[in-house]
């Protein structure tokens, strides 16, 4: 196997948004998007309802035609090709399988309206209810289905006629905790094994981080950050992303000074140095964020410690979340696993540590 | 138990005045018509105590069967007209019409407001030689001397469709505007074209409102009596006007009777029709 083939970044364009731009009367859902979304990959689209990911998923599928802007699938421009000429595939978030057709007629739809043969049209909606693992329903009505079994059809149905993009529309948010964590698993397999470019959308920060090769972060019709999961929860651009990834707790603080690599800042009623200064300058008011499982209570070798008084011991099973109120007032959430060991009692008076490579800056 | 029996009572009390309403006019005067069309009659038309099929024995005669027939086929042709119109019209105002909806629903409703026989007459002017449409086709030169319409089968139809249309598209209104959007989305987005789509998504889904729309412009049109004769000329003899005519001309209320509950047997069997083919229908979801 060559490096190309396991590397997405390697792989050529499949969807390109070239300053696209959706307009609903005076509302700008979508502004002036630039996005290039590479052959086989698992691309998600994240952010809170209104963001404008479920807008650029309907752009990409041909529901809307973009207000300016170009949109390229595979090289062709596509701008102004209505969805039943586009070659991708929709997976709904209601799954909008039809009600008046059999689960065998629901996935031989995309074929029969291409006119393929019944021999082999039944072949292959034979081989696409194994793949979902659906053969056994093929003589149900949607109605006779459960809610998993309703997606996996919706699943079955969008891929029987192999399309270049597979775009997925929230498929998992109406399904319950347990069953969205296997489907999870099941759709990335699938889609490495089918090789086929998946356009996932969310609001999960949690899902997208699992599943994902690259994820872009979207806010009031704009990316604010595109980069895989890792990048996107270890090295966030700005105050908006680090909040919506995970938990991070957010402590005023002031600079003192900087230099080449590294700033001092005054917070938590102590002095801490952080790597890198984000531009930002001596005298002026930040934002430091840490994530909860970055904080330590084992001292040895860290650069910046302070003091804090446990306030709240939260029991989560796998974790034990603390929250310690610091000299200055401010709140820090330390997240520690529950390794057995005893509990310790709100009311302790404990030192905190911080590597300062985990510490980072952001404007206020 | 006192408590359900006094529940009985008050459900009972509720419902009273409506069945007293309902027995009163309109079990009770078809009992009478049921009898009457068994009953015997003088020779000056009164109708005599008795039993006899002798009424009904009389209908199946050629000149009866000829007016079945004619009823059937305007039927037949108003319900495919106002389905054919009708559906067009429901489906621009459930998908396409947007915040205009609930007006253009309103303004099919409105000339229910007027008197049926007034909105009719008002077709003798709009058809008759010197009226507007003859006055338009000349005047734009289409035609040298004005057309006789009145008196013909398509005037008939022309006020056939407009009297009961707004009946096959409030039906066919109300199966669409259920319809889930992102069913014809998923249509053009597995790679069905409009037509299509329309063809296997939204047609098959809206088609128990189709069925009820051809029910209620079918059994009305079986009976109406004024829209043939005052545009169509009353040539062609359909049951409508044959039980006027058997009433009020010929004072043979017993055959008059007999006609009547024939009409309302057609009608029981269209209504048995569509509730079949909509069990059908719905068991296909």
């Amino acid at each position: 196997m060559s490096v190309s083939d396991k590397d997405p970044s390697q792989q050529k364009p499949v969807v390109e948004l070239k300053g696209v731009e959706k307009r609903f009367g005076t509302f700008t859902a979508l502004q002036r998007m630039d996005l290039t979304i590479r052959e086989g990959e698992f691309f998600t689209l994240l952010g809170p309802s209104g963001c404008g990911k479920t807008t650029t998923l309907r752009l990409i599928a041909g529901f809307e035609l973009p207000s300016d802007g170009q949109i390229l699938i595979a090289g062709q421009d596509v701008s102004q090709v209505p969805a039943h000429l586009r070659p991708v595939h929709t997976v709904f978030q209601n799954y909008a399988l039809f009600p008046h057709m059999s689960v065998l007629e629901n996935v031989a739809f995309p074929l029969t309206v291409r006119r393929i043969g019944k021999a082999q049209r039944l072949e292959r909606v034979r081989a696409a209810l194994d793949l979902v693992q659906m053969g056994a329903f093929a003589g149900r009505k949607p109605s006779q289905l459960s809610g998993g079994q309703q997606q996996r059809v919706a699943l079955a149905r969008a891929l029987v006629n192999e399309p270049r993009v597979l775009l997925l529309d929230e498929p998992l948010g109406a399904l319950d905790l347990k069953l969205r964590k296997e489907m999870q698993a099941e759709l990335k397999a699938m889609q490495r094994r089918l090789g086929i470019t998946f356009v996932f959308v969310t609001h999960d920060q949690e899902e997208a981080l699992s599943m994902s090769d690259r994820i872009a972060l979207m806010k009031g019709g704009e990316i604010v950050q595109l980069d895989t999961p890792t990048g996107l929860y270890d090295r966030p651009v700005n105050a908006y992303v680090a909040d919506f990834i995970g938990e991070t707790n957010m402590i005023p603080a002031r600079v003192i000074e900087t230099d080449a690599e590294t700033a001092l800042v005054e917070a938590m009623g102590t002095r801490l140095r952080v790597s890198g200064t984000q531009g930002a300058a001596a005298g002026s008011d930040v934002q430091l964020a840490i994530r909860p499982e970055r904080v330590c209570e084992d001292m040895a070798e860290l650069e910046n410690t302070a003091e804090g008084i446990l306030a709240d011991v939260e029991f989560i099973g796998t974790d034990l979340r603390m929250t310690y109120r610091m000299p200055d007032g401010s709140r820090v959430v330390m997240r520690r696993q529950n390794s057995g060991r005893a509990v310790p009692q709100p009311g302790e008076t404990r030192r905190l540590g911080f590597r300062q490579d985990d510490l980072r800056l952001f404007s206020r | 138990m006192r408590r359900e029996r006094r529940e009985q009572l008050q459900t009972g009390l509720m419902l009273a005045p409506s069945l007293l309403l309902l027995g009163l006019f309109i079990l009770l005067p078809l009992c009478v018509v049921f009898a009457y069309s068994f009953a015997l009659r003088d020779p000056y038309g009164a109708v005599l105590p008795g039993f006899t099929f002798d009424n009904y024995k009389e209908l199946v005669q050629g000149v009866y069967l000829r007016v079945l027939a004619n009823s059937v086929s305007l039927a037949a042709w108003t319900t495919a007209l106002c389905l054919l119109l009708g559906y067009p019209v429901a489906y621009f105002i459930a998908f396409k019409a947007g915040r205009a909806a609930p007006v253009l629903l309103l303004l099919l409703l409105i000339p229910f407001w007027v008197n049926f026989l007034i909105r009719i007459s008002a077709w003798v002017v709009l058809l008759g030689r010197g009226g507007l449409i003859n006055q338009g086709l000349v005047a734009s030169g289409l035609i040298d001397e004005p057309i006789g319409m009145l008196g013909t089968v398509g005037a008939t139809l022309v006020g056939m469709v407009y009297a009961f249309l707004p009946m096959a598209v409030f039906p066919i209104y109300a199966a669409l505007t259920p319809i889930d959007r992102r069913l014809m989305e998923a249509g053009a987005d597995l790679g069905a074209g409009p037509a299509e789509t329309f063809a296997r998504v939204t047609l098959p889904l809206s088609l128990p409102g189709v069925l009820a729309a051809a029910l209620f412009v079918f059994v009305p049109s079986m009976g109406v009596f004024a829209i043939p004769v005052l545009l169509g000329g009353g040539k062609d003899i359909i049951l409508g006007n044959l039980i006027v005519q058997l009433f009020l001309e010929f004072r043979n209320v017993p055959v008059g009777a007999a006609v009547s509950i024939l009409l309302l047997g057609f009608s029981g069997l269209g209504i048995l029709l569509y509730m079949r083919a909509l069990r059908r229908v719905e068991a296909m979801k």
